[in-house]
């Protein structure tokens, strides 16, 4: 008997979703991992947004924020509330896009040099990137995120599609 | 009867934001756990930047060495000195330097330290006091010149370090900061030590 045309789609889309959840609580793990090894330079590259001034709240978000990470990128891994922890991912995607922007316009009127050509340590785990491949990754991570927000990304692990129940 | 989507759209939006706030509750009670259990975790009660949170982007550019640098400038408004790259030189070839007169204080993190430091200097990574003041502070009280230094550039450990030591007692004027750090030592092409102090694994300059 051939799978109808509507199951095959609903199969990729499946493991489409599957890989997107992954995918992104891996991002998240490992980037909160490289954070949370060396707090006190991700401390240092906060400090550089300029959005803080109280020395005791930076402590606070440096200290939390590569753990928090980590614990978001573990629950998409495994599935666990799924949609709620894809709106707070999206949530300081959105948030975390947004100051790289600003420092990178920042830093492009500094150094007088064409946006792409920007390369800083965003202190986004990763070192030091071009800005525009960085807004790049960022889009496409916010996109995964959204991906699974729309309610797609429920499924702890990818299951084949079930039998049809006996009529 | 045709069922309105409405209040059931908002019933699911409520939900998802019900299920964001519990993820972000346990989250950051998690997340502050950890801190607190890791041992490079962050002290919460401590303040890293005792010369202000404000970044240094938002400065001028931090000089390699000379005395009108905006570093030179608030070393000197805390009662310390700039120590340029002839200035370090000359108190590493200082005899005294054999005797712990003269101090070498590295105030890079541990790894940075073990791939490369100047010769005999001691580790003292301002943002873990704790590990290291039991041995640097006594020396630093016993020494007539201590020279602190961290990676050059725009890296502020050393100026904490300074600040640290100053603030434990250590008279102002007798430290000094070397602005180039170890970035400016080995690009002039001095020898720097690998490992731990005094491990004898001496990198030699080129030529």
């Amino acid at each position: 008997m051939n799978a109808s045309p509507t199951s095959a789609l609903a199969k990729v889309l499946g493991v489409a979703t599957v890989l997107a959840r992954w995918t992104l609580g891996a991002f998240f793990v490992y980037m909160g991992a490289r954070k949370a090894l060396a707090p006190v330079a991700f401390l240092e590259l906060l400090r550089e947004y300029d959005l803080v001034h109280n020395w005791f709240a930076l402590n606070a978000i440096a200290s939390a924020l590569p753990w928090f990470e980590i614990f978001c990128g573990f629950l998409l891994l495994a599935g666990i509330a799924v949609r709620g922890t894809a709106l707070l991912v999206a949530a300081m995607l959105a948030f975390f896009t947004c100051v790289v922007l600003r420092r990178a316009l920042a830093l492009e009127t500094v150094l007088a040099v064409p946006f792409c050509a920007v390369k800083f340590d965003c202190g986004c785990g990763g070192g030091p990137e071009f800005i525009c491949a960085k807004l790049r990754e960022n889009a496409l991570l916010l996109g995964l995120a959204f991906w699974l927000l729309v309610g797609r990304g429920r499924c702890v692990l990818y299951q084949w599609p079930r039998r049809p129940e006996p009529v | 009867m045709i069922d309105d989507p409405a209040p059931r759209n908002q019933g699911r939006f409520g939900n998802l934001l019900r299920e964001a706030l519990v993820v972000a509750v346990i989250g950051a009670m998690a997340a502050f756990l950890a801190n607190q259990l890791s041992p490079r975790g962050l002290k919460l009660s401590r303040n890293y930047f005792p010369g202000g949170t404000a970044p240094l982007t938002a400065q001028p550019a931090r000089a390699q060495n000379g005395t009108n640098s905006p570093l030179a400038a608030r070393l000197q408004a805390n009662g310390l000195r700039l120590a340029a790259r002839a200035r370090a030189e000359q108190l590493f070839q200082d005899p005294r330097r054999q005797h712990n007169l003269v101090l070498f204080v590295d105030a890079r993190d541990e790894d940075d330290y073990q791939q490369g430091h100047i010769p005999g200097a001691y580790e003292f990574s301002p943002y873990h006091p704790e590990k290291y003041l039991a041995e640097v502070l006594p020396l630093c009280q016993f020494a007539e010149q201590i020279v602190v230094y961290c990676t050059g550039g725009d890296c502020e450990a050393s100026e904490t370090a300074a600040l640290y030591l100053k603030d434990a007692g250590i008279p102002a004027d007798k430290i000094w900061v070397y602005g180039g750090g170890i970035t400016e030592w080995t690009n002039a092409s001095f020898s720097v030590e690998r490992g731990v102090r005094n491990s004898g694994e001496i990198q030699p300059p080129p030529g």
